[in-house]
């Protein structure tokens, strides 16, 4: 049984690898057909990143968000909900806390935390929207929740423009947050926030893999009926997986603010809910795995930004480098053959080995 | 002012911006009835979209031709489809996941795609691309509702017949039976010998080309060129009009022009001195209302019908 399971993991981190390395090989194949300088631009995307302590830190600070989008996808995913609205809820997260950083005064070190927990709280109510529309009127969460987005992106806006414009500048941006709201940094530009992720990273695994309600989002998403045959209440676990995951989405975007910039001027989503779902892939809804993954893409997003600074190849790069992950990296059949191979040359293994015993005894 | 926004809606020139605004819904919402009918979520509509309205644009630039321009737009679209029936039918990639990678493609991609091969950035302003030209028919102008069609691209009328070319595909040909059946119970359809995954390819061809039609209509029509974003969700909206209409022709018409219409007020009401960025979130706001009353009320009706069916059984009981 064991040995199964380690054959199993063995399997997953080799399709796991050569579905990166497809990834990275379209990437190389764009690179070399277009660039007129594909070995530099190769070495900014893949090398550079790790170039010096100040890159790497880089790295760190670029993982921030994607720690809890990706956490929040997770959970949601874990119960097969697929709600898009992390994207939403970055920006509204990030926006509450903004103008309780901007408005209301507090002392250092309480600000910041009272900001980004209204934030989350904010989102967290506000996903109740789709998960109820869901659970009492039966309204697909996929469809809602992609037009929530729009929705809290053109809310944020209007206040934007017509409440808390700051006039005296000529771009549209909210005026400064007090300085005892902004998050100190570890160092360079990486903030404390990294360490409230990783926080979360261990809280959402407890949660998910030792509480009761973490069993029931976890035995929804592999079967709603028999969940619901054998007792669980599964309106209630979809309507909390959401929940919890407007709540992340929310505090990330609220320390990605608080912790990066000085003021609020976002005017579109700012991408942080979709690159939430690429790390859902990629750590298979584990959020242990996260941090792993939220650390891939971040290096990647800097590799890509690197190598559009430096060379003549665009940022959106990553775009495809990233779609790429997500049909490879999600395709349950890649490499089924291999896989085949794998199982049926323990199972002779062991047949041997069986027969062996057999005949010893004899 | 409600009175200046009643007055403006039933206009010829209201109605005809209904129209123009909704086809791009409407070919998008037929692409996903015809997924959705053969099992198949096909959620990459707006990237798909994004793809072909670029596509669109660089072939007729290359071709200086509006029809080559269109026709690309449509095969681009259906090379999408596929590729997204590769990743979900051979290689088991959720059919979701490939959709929300297809919108990715949709959204930087494009933007990659235009740059690399023209090295314009987000617009593709100076491509000289052609334009669908529009179906002028000035005698009608002057007459109530039909001057609404006075003007109206030529891709509004393919539209509007890709709605007969559906309901006939969906009913009049065996292929369509097989899109059905396979939708309804994919194992029940192979087991009477049909291929579940040809059905599945197909639907996503198509599904893709009718899409891709919506996508070249943004870009050769309702706007001269490309430019980053220009979908803007239509693909989204397309989806819920799809599930309101329930996969029927006729009713993914009927929604796809009363979110068209939601769209248009919001455009008219900007005139009004109603902040523009709360006005642009009505269309949005209306999919989720319309789509919530919708499937409530057949919850409801499906309950009252279990009802109807249980209690002559519990009388017959009880006797």
């Amino acid at each position: 049984m064991n040995s199964d399971r380690m054959l199993e993991l063995k399997f997953s981190l080799l399709r796991g690898a050569v579905a990166i390395l497809i990834s990275i090989g379209v990437a190389a194949i764009f690179i070399f057909t277009v660039s007129e300088t594909p070995w530099d631009a190769l070495y900014q995307l893949i090398i550079s990143p790790f170039g010096n302590t100040r890159q790497m830190w880089n790295i760190l600070e670029r993982m921030i968000p994607l720690l809890f989008t990706g956490l929040a996808v997770c959970v949601m995913f874990s119960a097969k909900q697929f709600n898009l609205a992390a994207e939403g809820c970055v920006m509204l997260g990030a926006f509450v806390s903004a103008l309780i950083a901007i408005y209301v005064s507090m002392p250092m070190g309480i600000h910041p935390v009272v900001a980004i927990l209204a934030g989350a709280i904010v989102c967290g109510l506000v996903m109740l929207i789709p998960s109820l529309l869901q659970t009492k009127f039966g309204a697909s969460v996929l469809v809602s929740t992609l037009m929530l987005n729009f929705i809290i992106q053109f809310v944020i806006q209007y206040f934007l423009v017509h409440v808390f414009a700051d006039r005296t500048q000529g771009a549209l941006m909210t005026e400064r947050f007090q300085p005892t709201a902004i998050i100190p940094f570890i160092r360079f530009e990486t903030n404390w926030g990294l360490a409230v992720g990783l926080v979360m990273v261990v809280l959402v695994s407890l949660f998910l893999y030792r509480t009761r309600w973490g069993y029931a989002i976890r035995m929804v998403g592999l079967n709603k009926e028999f969940s619901a045959y054998s007792g669980m209440k599964v309106a209630g676990v979809i309507i909390l997986c959401q929940v919890i995951g407007g709540l992340l989405a929310g505090m990330g975007g609220g320390i990605e603010m608080l912790g990066y910039f000085d003021r609020f001027r976002w005017r579109l989503l700012p991408g942080y809910g979709w690159n939430g779902i690429t790390i859902a892939i990629l750590a298979k809804n584990n959020p242990i795995l996260v941090p792993f993954a939220a650390f891939f893409l971040a290096y990647l997003s800097r590799g890509s930004m690197n190598m559009a600074i430096r060379t003549d190849m665009p940022f959106e790069m990553l775009e495809i480098i990233q779609a790429a992950i997500f049909l490879f990296f999600a395709a349950e059949h890649l490499m089924a053959k291999t896989r085949q191979k794998m199982v049926v040359k323990k199972a002779k293994q062991e047949m041997q080995s069986a027969a062996k015993g057999v005949d010893e005894t004899c | 002012m409600l009175a200046q926004i009643m007055s403006s809606v039933f206009t010829t020139v209201f109605l005809a911006s209904v129209l123009r605004i909704t086809t791009p819904i409407l070919f998008a919402a037929l692409a996903s009835a015809v997924s959705e009918r053969a099992g198949v979520a096909n959620i990459g509509l707006e990237g798909i979209m994004m793809i072909a309205a670029l596509s669109g644009v660089l072939f007729s630039a290359w071709s200086q031709s509006a029809f080559i321009g269109v026709l690309g737009a449509g095969m681009m679209g259906v090379l999408v489809g596929l590729m997204m029936g590769f990743f979900y039918l051979k290689l088991g990639t959720d059919i979701i996941l490939a959709g929300i990678a297809v919108n990715m493609l949709g959204g930087g991609g494009t933007i990659f795609f235009l740059f690399i091969l023209t090295g314009q950035r987000g617009t593709s302003a100076a491509v000289l691309s052609r334009m669908v030209p529009a179906l002028e028919m000035p005698f009608l102008e002057g007459i109530p509702v039909l001057g609404a069609f006075a003007r109206q691209s030529i891709l509004t009328y393919v539209a509007l017949l890709c709605v007969l070319l559906v309901y006939i595909l969906f009913y009049k040909t065996p292929l369509g039976l097989k899109i059905r059946a396979v939708g309804e119970n994919p194992n029940a359809a192979s087991s009477v010998g049909m291929s579940v995954n040809k059905v599945s390819y197909i639907a996503l061809g198509l599904s893709g080309f009718l899409a891709g039609l919506g996508g070249a209509y943004m870009s050769m029509f309702a706007a001269m060129g490309f430019s980053a974003n220009m979908v803007a969700g239509r693909g989204f909206i397309a989806l819920a009009a799809q599930t309101m209409g329930r996969g029927e022709p006729l009713g993914t018409l009927l929604s796809s022009l009363l979110f068209g219409a939601a769209d248009a007020l919001s455009n008219h009401m900007q005139g009004t001195g109603l902040p523009s960025q709360l006005v642009a979130t009505l269309p949005y706001l209306i999919t989720i209302i319309g789509l919530s009353m919708y499937t409530w009320r057949t919850i409801k009706k499906a309950k009252r019908i279990r009802k109807r069916h249980s209690e002559p059984a519990n009388s017959g009981e009880e006797s």
